[in-house]
């Protein structure tokens, strides 16, 4: 797949008013009139919408290359469910993906994240704060990240900012966008300590709708992609009580 | 609840838990037993000594006497003392004669004077006799024996004090060694109720785990055999427990997601909505209004509902973190508060973090603010102070106050009495404040509501304060939180 490559060229239309393409929004979710409202308000704050009752006709979409730039996904769908579709996104895709819950059961969020989910809301949600979560990420996915645009080394990992690419020991590893930025943002602040709260406002982009676990879940997947052995880091390190640090290792 | 102010926990009488009785009992036991040991030991031991004493005395004494006799008649001239004192005698005993009236004695310290009167008549009156007797604090031994024929008496007297001391000593022994057996009993007692109990201890163990969510814990049912079916049935009853409490985390589960639907819609709609206000008559306008609050106020009280519903099946789990907490409360004021509460920080409060569930104080800090407006005349200023390790938060509002009496009843659910008489708006039962109590209660926290200075209620929630500003507190690291949340999780299925 080639979404990498949108990465710096789409625009949303809240940010550029200059702007003609809207950005896409898949909406995946099962019960007729959340979706219809759903699409009402973000059609109103004027993003095309694309609507499936399930994760099939979901992933069919991908196929058709009607490529979105970002999926809402409720986790109980009929037939294959939310962590599934996620998962499966996930083989082809980087595009942001926020889950929705009826639940606020820390598992149920917990488990999205792990099946690949940038970030969740809970219903019955706020369009508002909905709509906040889908601008901070697309705005996230149209930035260049991070300042440095020369390659950085750590240890045996090689990071092309730019090109979105990472390598250990020469060979590439596949990062969802916010594992790469989250990788970035403690790669160019090398030994240093980044709180949960820092990483949530320079990654995500949020001040205080942020829930620390979206951290922590991220950093673990990081880890079973970059660390040899995952359950015993040397490169993401947590500072217990702190945050997160990046070492070579 | 800790947040019901004004009831002290009863104080409970203290009676001796069973262990100290079994080590009582078998300390009793060991003491009854060794004394009685030890008595019957001593008597035994100090009557079969004193007698072969006795008999060693007499035959001494008479065969003294025998010779004695012999001497008297055949020599009636010799000087008695001397006599007396080649008489065959044993270190310790001396002799005492009475020849025609006269008193002789072998030693300078024992002489007539230190027999007994009563004693010394009867052998005067021809009687063989002893007796044992004190004489200047020793027991003494007295043997005495007329001799046959002649107008003489012949005792002897024998020191008693090596006796009685190695008596003292077998009795000095014998106690230590009842004393000894006492505390020996003690131990027994201790350890054998400590092994009987053990059982129940473990028992205990798993019912704690038990109530604190880690509900997949078991006795172990194969041990003693007569300990079987108490473990058996304690098992099966926390069988039965896990099944209600999955069962009903189910339906809370399924009920929330039956109602968040519809919700989601409602409320998203209602956005929508809102957005366009502007596109609607005046009279659409005020029904639009209308809608809103009611749909917002239905959505609060469904939350509540879910959430006590939750406390009610046991299935709570809390993402603890550190958080500011006058940010916290500035920020679900935001949320909440639609008209302009003035909020103060005070200076000492202002970096101070609780470690705390996010949503659940925001929900705390909507509720009260909800409370003032729907029920108080609305908040007329939220304060943040420090006391101590604890911090405040103030929530005053412009309503008639509450009755000192009716000032617990209000975190009662559903406690229309005092809140029925304060309602001035149309909507609201008391599901807030009891959640407002049971997640303060869930923070150690406290709740409870005073008098505002100037008219008015002020309710005031306490919260421990886990660290003054800077880095935030241990928290434990991501796969440290995840297992956290995991083992609530299953705990909670």
């Amino acid at each position: 797949m080639t979404l990498d490559a949108r990465w710096g060229a789409d625009g949303g239309p809240q940010s550029d008013k200059t702007e003609t393409v809207a950005s896409r929004i898949l909406v995946v979710e099962d019960d007729e009139r959340v979706r219809a409202s759903v699409r009402l308000a973000l059609e109103d704050e004027g993003y095309e919408v694309i609507e499936t009752a399930t994760a099939e006709e979901a992933l069919a979409a991908f196929e058709r290359r009607a490529l979105p730039h970002l999926v809402l996904i409720d986790l109980m769908l009929p037939g294959m469910d939310g962590f599934e579709c996620c998962r499966a996104i996930r083989r082809v895709s980087t595009v942001p993906i926020i889950i929705v819950t009826a639940r606020t059961d820390t598992h149920d969020v917990v488990a999205g994240l792990e099946a690949g989910a940038d970030d969740y809301v809970t219903k019955p949600f706020v369009a508002k704060e909905l709509g906040a979560r889908i601008r901070a990420l697309l705005r996230r996915a149209r930035a260049v990240p991070g300042q440095p645009t020369q390659a950085i080394n750590v240890g045996d990992l090689e990071l092309e900012p730019e090109a979105g690419v990472v390598r250990r020991g020469g060979q590439e590893i596949h990062l969802t966008r916010t594992e790469f930025l989250l990788l970035c943002e403690l790669a160019s602040n090398p030994g240093r300590v980044l709180s949960r709260e820092q990483l949530l406002e320079r990654v995500w982009g949020y001040d205080y709708f942020g829930d620390n676990r979206l951290v922590d879940v991220h950093i673990r997947r990081l880890r079973t992609k970059v660390e040899p052995d995952p359950t015993n880091p040397n490169h993401v390190l947590t500072v217990r009580g702190l945050g997160y640090k990046l070492q070579a290792g | 609840m800790s947040s019901v102010p004004g009831s002290p926990p009863a104080r409970r009488r203290r009676r001796l838990g069973l262990r100290s009785r079994v080590t009582a009992a078998f300390t009793v036991l060991a003491l009854g037993l060794s004394v009685i040991m030890a008595l019957a030991t001593y008597t035994v031991t100090r009557s079969s000594v004193v007698h072969s004493e006795e008999a060693a005395a007499r035959r001494q004494t008479f065969s003294n006497a025998y010779f004695l006799r012999g001497a008297l008649r055949n020599n009636h001239n010799q000087q008695l003392p001397e006599l007396l004192s080649t008489l065959g005698t044993s270190g310790t005993a001396s002799s005492v004669l009475s020849y025609r009236g006269q008193w002789y004695a072998s030693s300078l310290a024992v002489g007539r004077d230190a027999l007994p009167d009563t004693f010394v008549d009867e052998v005067l009156r021809g009687h063989a006799a002893q007796q044992i007797f004190t004489f200047s604090g020793h027991p003494e031994l007295a043997v005495g024996v007329p001799i046959a024929g002649l107008d003489a008496y012949y005792f002897e007297v024998f020191d008693l004090g090596s006796l009685d001391h190695t008596l003292s000593i077998l009795a000095l022994v014998l106690a230590a060694a009842a004393a000894a057996t006492t505390v020996l009993g003690a131990l027994a007692g201790r350890w054998a109720s400590r092994r009987a109990l053990m059982p129940l201890r473990e028992t205990a163990r798993v019912a704690t785990d038990i109530t604190e969510g880690r509900l997949e814990t078991r006795l172990e049912a194969g041990g003693d055999v007569d300990l079987a079916p108490l473990a058996t049935s304690f098992n099966s009853m926390v069988d039965a427990l896990q099944a209600r409490i999955q069962r009903d985390a189910r339906f809370a589960s399924d009920v929330a997601h039956e109602l968040r639907t519809p919700l989601t819609t409602l409320s998203t709609t209602l956005g929508v909505l809102e957005a366009r206000r502007h596109e609607l008559s005046p009279r659409g306008q005020q029904a639009l209004e209308l809608l809103g609050a009611e749909i917002r106020q239905f959505e609060r009280l469904v939350q509540d509902l879910l959430e006590i519903s939750r406390y009610d099946a046991g299935v709570i789990e809390q993402s603890l973190e550190p958080l500011q907490f006058s940010e916290l409360v500035a920020h679900a004021m935001a949320v909440e508060a639609d008209d302009q509460v003035p909020l103060v920080v005070e200076p000492a409060a202002a970096s101070v973090q609780v470690l705390g569930d996010k949503r659940r104080l925001e929900r705390v800090v909507a509720n009260l603010i909800g409370n003032a407006r729907d029920h108080g005349g609305g908040a007329v200023e939220v304060r943040v102070q420090r006391h101590d390790a604890r911090v405040r938060l103030l929530v005053d509002d412009a309503g008639p106050g509450i009755p000192a009496e009716d000032r617990t009843r209000v975190f009662e659910r559903f406690s229309r009495g005092p809140l029925a008489r304060r309602r001035l708006g149309t909507e609201g039962v008391g599901l807030g404040l009891s959640l407002v109590a049971e997640h303060v209660a869930l923070h150690r926290g406290q709740v409870w509501v005073e008098e505002r200075p100037g008219g008015g209620a002020r309710f005031v929630v306490e919260l421990p304060v886990s660290r003054e500003g800077g880095p935030p507190v241990e928290e434990g690291d991501a796969t440290g939180w995840d297992r956290k949340g995991r083992d609530e999780v299953t705990a909670s299925r």
